[in-house]
């Protein structure tokens, strides 16, 4: 069903959006699992199904409105929420519908409603019929797809945004889904908590070398993203010289002004408060392992006391071994 | 690199204002080239074949004059400059914004008094006044005043033109940095490897040192069913043996 799209909108979605559906999902599947297991098994929603073939076949899909702003040719869907689906009309809850846009509408009066989401692999036939059933609150509703199984080989984000488009197949004009790109918009406030999440660290403070590991692989990681694009910039300069790539003056000053940035950090200034630091770091380390191993001494001294007392009348113990 | 983008409308222009005329008219266009106030890259109109063909002939100056703006400095002119065309004050300001950004390339602190030689410039003020308006608001370069000091910190620069020696060197900057970061990346990992090590030994001698507290702790209890009169070396044997 899906081509690439042509209409020329661009979208933007926001995480919010994503997490929104995702935890959506989450919640309706770890609760329809609840009352089928005996024993509670808070599940991951996203991995799939475990063992036990009491479970439905196929996980439940879940679906929603996505609201945003339209400015022109730009779609940017910041927000969305639940809506009650009715199996045997295949359509979503009217009434609700509009009870949740009226509240939305006092709390966001920008926010229209631009679609609908919902979850699964692949965009099914009975779809069209809850877009066209939008289609009256918004001429081009947008629906937004999900992807819950985890493919550790895909790289990009399983969502999907589909326009809907009228094409002509056996000479009846139908309306079909095409697949249109979209890129992900943040806020700051979004930005530092996607950031929160990707970092989740050892939360209970764990040993030092496990949170000492994890900032390091932070930073391997980093310096290699780095290094990736060093090699790159290497390989189009080297090109340039051996005449294989047409010389780019612009490039070249901009690669020059960056290079002459380095070494970034050399002044004598740097090294000087970078060694006090390090050794005052050093020193407060050193201080802290002595107290505690005073402190150590002075425990086992007491306890060696009080054995050994010679003015108990306990006496002749044995020799500690 | 907006400077870059604020410049590529400009040099479009110019190089195509350069390829549709010829001969004395080019000398206008160099001219108003080197004065525009916001175009710092010369190497594009350089390029253009029907300024090349200028050399030799009358105006060949004018050529010389555009490839000392795209690799010379200030003093560099002062040397030369009864063979080349009288400057307007915008050329003259211009070059010596281009003299910042070849003295910003080779040293990262410019020192006050080599800055105020190669700009002919007698005090501070002058000094200072010039290097905020006419590079730091234009966005050249970006950087540190230090009066104490009496430096400049440069920590951003945009590119010259660059001379054709120049590519080598930037080649072996840029092998060189890649070769630090490989190694730097390589030691990152070592030290998460040292990391994960050293908390396992200690892990395991945690262990070690609680499992010999259990064992003396047991021992004391068999101990104390040992009653004091057996404290001969029979008696300490038989607790021994059943320590082991």
């Amino acid at each position: 069903m899906a081509s690439s799209s042509s209409s020329g909108l661009t979208f933007k979605l926001h995480p919010l959006v994503i997490l929104n559906i995702s935890d959506h999902y989450t919640r309706v599947k770890s609760q329809s699992q609840l009352p089928l297991l005996s024993s509670a098994h808070a599940s991951n929603g996203d991995d799939s199904a475990p063992a036990s073939s009491v479970l439905a076949s196929a996980p439940p899909r879940v679906f929603g409105c996505v609201i945003g702003v339209q400015r022109g040719r730009t779609v940017e869907i910041f927000n969305s929420f639940e809506l009650l689906y009715d199996p045997s009309t295949h359509s979503l809850d009217r009434t609700f519908l509009e009870k949740k846009q009226e509240l939305y509408k006092k709390v966001f009066p920008n926010f229209y409603i631009l679609g609908w989401y919902s979850t699964g692999s692949d965009a099914h036939e009975s779809d069209m019929h809850i877009h066209k059933a939008l289609m009256d609150i918004n001429e081009s509703p947008v629906y937004v797809l999900l992807n819950p199984s985890i493919n550790h080989a895909q790289k990009d984000l399983p969502v999907t945004i589909y326009e809907s488009e009228l094409h002509v197949i056996d000479g009846i004009p139908q309306l079909i889904f095409v697949q249109a790109s979209y890129t992900i918009e943040t806020v700051e406030a979004e930005r530092i908590s996607v950031d929160h999440v990707a970092h989740l660290k050892p939360s209970d403070g764990g040993s030092a070398a496990t949170q000492l590991a994890a900032h390091l692989t932070g930073i391997h990681s980093a310096i290699k993203m780095l290094n990736s694009r060093i090699r790159v910039l290497h390989q189009h300069l080297l090109g340039m010289q051996k005449g294989d790539i047409p010389c780019e003056n612009s490039l070249l000053r901009q690669v020059s002004s960056l290079l002459r940035r380095l070494p970034a950090i050399e002044s004598e200034k740097f090294q000087d408060d970078f060694l006090m630091e390090y050794s005052d770091t050093l020193l407060v380390t050193y201080l802290a392992m002595l107290t505690n191993c005073s402190s150590t001494t002075n425990e086992l001294v007491e306890k060696f006391n009080t054995a050994y007392d010679r003015h108990s009348r306990r006496g002749g113990r044995t020799a500690f071994i | 690199m907006d400077i870059e983008q604020k410049q590529a409308e400009h040099i479009d222009y110019f190089v195509k204002q350069a390829s549709n005329q010829k001969g004395p008219a080019l000398a206008s266009v160099i001219t108003e080239a080197t004065s525009h106030p916001s175009l710092f890259a010369f190497s594009e109109i350089l390029s253009v074949p029907t300024v090349l063909e200028l050399q030799g002939t009358e105006h060949s100056v004018y050529l010389e004059l555009l490839r000392l703006f795209a690799h010379g400095t200030w003093s560099e002119y002062k040397s030369v400059a009864d063979r080349l065309p009288h400057l307007l004050p915008d050329q003259v300001l211009k070059l010596k914004q281009l003299t910042v950004l070849t003295l910003a390339e080779t040293n990262k602190v410019l020192p006050y008094e080599g800055l105020m030689q190669e700009l002919d410039v007698s005090n501070v003020r002058e000094l200072e006044d010039f290097l905020i308006n006419e590079c730091m608001y234009v966005g050249i370069v970006r950087g540190k005043l230090d009066q104490l000091r009496r430096c400049f910190e440069v920590q951003f620069a945009a590119g010259r033109d660059l001379r054709p020696g120049q590519l080598g060197n930037m080649i072996q900057t840029l092998s060189n940095w890649l070769v630090t970061s490989d190694d730097l990346l390589v030691s990152i990992q070592e030290k998460i490897k040292w990391a994960d090590t050293m908390s396992e030994l200690d892990k395991k001698h945690g262990k070690e040192v609680e499992e010999k507290v259990e064992e003396v702790k047991k021992s004391l209890k068999k101990l104390k069913t040992v009653s004091r009169p057996t404290l001969t070396s029979e008696g300490t044997r038989r607790s021994t043996l059943k320590v082991e």
